[in-house]
């Protein structure tokens, strides 16, 4: 078996437990989706799971951003900006994909990762970093 | 219900005026509750500008109001006129107000606890008002006080008439003055707990109303306050009946109820109409539809939901079902009002889901959003063209012919369409543009519905409609019920800048100001100016006037009263006698005395003649659960003033002929005189 798209990896880790929860949960349906997309699954079972996708990091984001209310993040407003530009965008990837009735896989695989891993690398480090210091 | 209807037709065509007259965030119908608070704040203030110069004595109230109202008309006369007309207005918007969320249906159902707690506050809005008119001390207020002890002295409460403490002007004490003032201080601190429960299950509860509003309702009492400003009658004078007197109708309309009907009827009418009142959420009884529902497994305790209920129905507990999140939410069904702005707010609502039942993280059993799903898609099918458009309407606002090319879906409140449903219709192309057409700005049924879609929108509030989503394609429409014209304008006003629009573009970012307004359908304004002037001008001379007109007359010219008072235990019905030894074995030793003394009193049957004829008889029974007590009473006659020879005489031994005592009285009455003729302490007292 290929290896996953993304990894869990430790560094991943925020220190919320429902959120962190979330995370592996969305890793896990994007690895589940790039199975699918590798074997050739159907336009409509691809806008489905991206959609499902989207529910699901849509009500992710609202309870990552309720706890960073709560806790006063200082770098929320940056944080939630960036949070409705990537449902904006995963929004934008399931249109491609519905309107044109196609996808390249590799292609739909790293832009999911890309999305997925870009805000992690750096908005979600940054949350981590700042709740290790606050502890 | 037929009545219900029957109201709601002049709302509705007060709302139209409104709308036609007001910008949105003056109209007054919409924050009638609102403009009750800053009234009563008018009020507290005023009163409490009033209380500093105020003397609580018999002798000095009438001089310190006096000296308030003449010798600082510009500060305290304007005050005292601003605490009167305030009061007025306040039982003007009451009034109003109550109608109003009768005809809208805004009682039944989980309705009921603001209604219900809003029925107790006209009590204590009368007992303010009454109060207050009896502090001023003058010959209004000295009705005032001999009416309402009167009809006080009508219940079972008070073993001696409290009546008669007005009964001379040496009767009135300055410790029963003193009760009044605490009595008109606490009442309305008691209305303002009240009010406070009122609201309390309301979330973000309206409490001030627009400042410009605000301000104008101010500037409107205080111009009445100085064109008509509050004046006193002359001083109280017990030894005097007034002739006339110019009743507050708003405050005073049951006395002359009370001098025609009696007092019992006036209390009949009170009961009757409190306890219809309080019914009326129940009659017919109709269920709240079924609240909405959190679905654990698609709830990770965002919170969302919880921040948009507008009605505290949604809280947050800690998760029972053992996955890793702190909270989830909870439905307080009992609060409920299954409006739906809960699952806008959801951020799992959305129709890209995969599943055919998907299902959200809070749905309403009623209307689930999987069959909305499919609702839709059924609905733009037969939609072609350019100017395709999906039209949600709430159930509460303006209805009207939507035109061709419109299909629409209705759902308890707009706010409960979640934004991704927008972005989906426009992104697939299943309609060219979408309209949310809800009740009329700042008056949405459920409170905040139209805020929160406005605000949804405009990317002000969590969820945001995606930024993607060209918002000259989304048409926001606000109009009330009976305001059909703005919502076909509004409609047909989108349906027509839809096909000149650039088609949507994939990826394209756009600024997310919300699209621009529809044109308001309002009145040239100088007649707005107009009607603002004639509107204010008329409630303001409407509460200047029937705050003192028409007077209520009391006593013809030339009529005089005599009030006849009696406060006198009779004779015991059977003697002491000493008690034989069978008889003290009957009783208990500790009761067991030599002489007996059954202490049952005979009643005491009292007569006025005058002239010779008989003008008043009665029997009154003795008080006390043993019949042990004093007999008393208190009867108002009236007589034609002059000289007139009178007697009075009674009986208290239980005979049926003769007379105990008896006293004649050859007396010059004036007209409005009050002459008092009192049995009491076993002699006939008289005054003046």
């Amino acid at each position: 078996m290929d290896a996953e798209l993304i990894e869990w990896r430790e560094d991943f880790r925020i220190g919320l437990p429902g959120v962190d929860q979330e995370h592996r949960d969305l890793i896990d349906s994007i690895n589940r989706l790039h199975r699918e997309l590798v074997v050739g699954a159907s336009t409509a079972r691809v806008t489905g799971a991206l959609g499902d996708i989207h529910a699901a990091i849509s009500s992710h984001f609202a309870l990552e951003e309720k706890d960073m209310q709560a806790l006063r993040y200082a770098e929320f407003d940056a944080h939630k900006g960036e949070h409705e530009r990537l449902l904006d965008e995963i929004l934008d990837i399931l249109d491609d994909v519905t309107v044109t009735g196609r996808y390249d896989p590799q292609v739909l695989s790293s832009r999911l990762a890309e999305w997925f891993t870009g805000h992690f690398r750096t908005f979600d480090a940054r949350l981590h970093r700042w709740l290790m210091e606050r502890q | 219900m037929s009545l219900r209807r029957l109201l709601r037709a002049p709302f509705d065509g007060l709302d139209r005026f409104c709308a036609r007259v007001f910008p949105p965030e003056w109209n007054p119908m919409a924050q009638l509750g609102a403009i009750g608070w800053f009234l009563f704040w008018i009020v507290t203030v005023s009163g409490i500008y009033l209380y500093v110069f105020f003397d609580t004595g018999v002798a000095g109230t009438w001089r310190s109001i006096e000296a308030i109202t003449h010798d600082q008309w510009w500060a305290g006369g304007v005050m005292r006129s601003l605490h009167r007309y305030a009061s007025d207005a306040m039982v003007v918007m009451v009034l109003v107000h109550l109608l109003r969320e009768w005809a809208m249906d805004r009682m039944r159902g989980n309705h009921w606890f603001a209604w219900a707690t809003g029925v107790p506050l006209i009590l204590f809005i009368y007992v303010c008002g009454i109060t207050g008119y009896w502090l001023v001390w003058d010959m209004r207020a000295q009705y005032v006080a001999v009416a309402s002890t009167q009809l006080l002295d009508a219940l079972p409460i008070f073993g001696e008439p409290i009546e008669r403490n007005f009964l001379d002007h040496a009767s009135v004490s300055d410790r029963f003055f003193t009760l009044m003032v605490y009595l008109h201080i606490a009442a309305p601190l008691l209305m303002l707990l009240f009010m406070w429960i009122h609201i309390a299950r309301h979330a973000r509860a309206k409490v001030a109303p627009a400042r410009g509003l605000g301000a104008v309702i101010l500037l409107t009492l205080a111009a009445l306050s100085l064109a008509w400003p509050a004046l006193s009658e002359p001083p109280a004078d017990l030894d005097r009946v007034p002739e006339t007197v110019p009743l507050d109708w708003f405050y005073l309309a049951a006395y002359p109820v009370m001098g025609q009907r009696g007092a019992a009827a006036v209390w009949l009418g009170i009961a009757g109409l409190f306890a219809l009142l309080w019914l009326l959420p129940w009659i017919p009884p109709r269920p709240t539809p079924a609240a909405a529902k959190v679905d654990l497994e698609n709830c990770n305790g965002c919170a969302r939901c919880f921040a948009d209920c507008p009605f505290g129905a949604i809280s947050l507990a800690p998760r029972s079902d053992g996955r890793s999140y702190e909270q989830e939410a909870v439905v307080h069904p009992e609060q409920c009002m299954a409006c739906g702005i809960c699952v806008g707010a959801c951020p799992t609502a959305t129709p890209m889901r995969s599943a055919e039942e998907f299902v959200a993280g809070i749905e309403l059993p009623d209307r689930l959003l999987a069959p909305l799903r499919r609702e839709v898609q059924g609905a733009v099918a037969g939609l072609a063209g350019k100017d395709r458009v999906l039209l949600f309407a709430c159930d509460h606002g303006a209805r009207g012919d939507a035109g061709g090319n419109t299909a629409s879906i209705t759902l308890p409140c707009v706010g409960m369409l979640p934004p991704p449903f927008i972005d989906w219709i426009l992104s697939r192309g299943l309609a060219d543009g979408v309209m949310l057409a809800g009740c009329a700005p700042g008056d949405c049924h459920f409170r905040l519905g139209d805020r929160f879609t406005r605000e949804r929108i405009a990317g002000l509030r969590d969820p945001w409609l995606r930024e993607r989503v060209p918002r000259e394609r989304v048409g926001l429409s606000w109009a009330a019920r009976g305001d059909r014209a703005q919502r076909e304008a509004d409609l047909a006003a989108f349906r027509a800048r839809l096909p000149a629009l650039p088609p949507m573009v994939r990826g394209e970012k756009r600024a997310r100001a919300p699209a621009p307004p529809f044109a308001r359908r309002a009145w040239p304004k100088p007649l707005q100016w107009g009607a603002w002037v004639a509107v204010f001008g008329a409630l303001a001379f409407g509460t200047g006037a029937l705050a003192g007109w028409p007077s209520l007359r009391l006593l013809q010219s030339g009529e005089a009263v005599i009030s006849l008072s009696l406060r006198h235990a009779a004779h015991t019905k059977v003697a002491c006698k000493p008690l034989t030894p069978e008889d003290l074995m009957k009783l208990k030793p500790n009761m067991r005395r030599q002489v007996g003394c059954p202490r049952e009193r005979w009643p005491v049957y009292l007569e006025l003649l005058r002239n010779g004829e008989l003008l008043y008889r009665g029997e009154h029974q003795p008080a006390g659960l043993w019949n042990d007590g004093p007999s008393t009473t208190l009867e108002r006659i009236v007589v034609p003033a002059g000289p007139q020879s009178l007697t009075v005489r009674l009986r208290d031994s239980g005979r049926d002929q003769g007379f105990d005592y008896e006293r004649r009285i050859e007396a010059d009455l004036d007209p409005a005189q009050n002459l008092v003729i009192e049995f009491r302490g076993g002699q006939w007292n008289l005054a003046p």
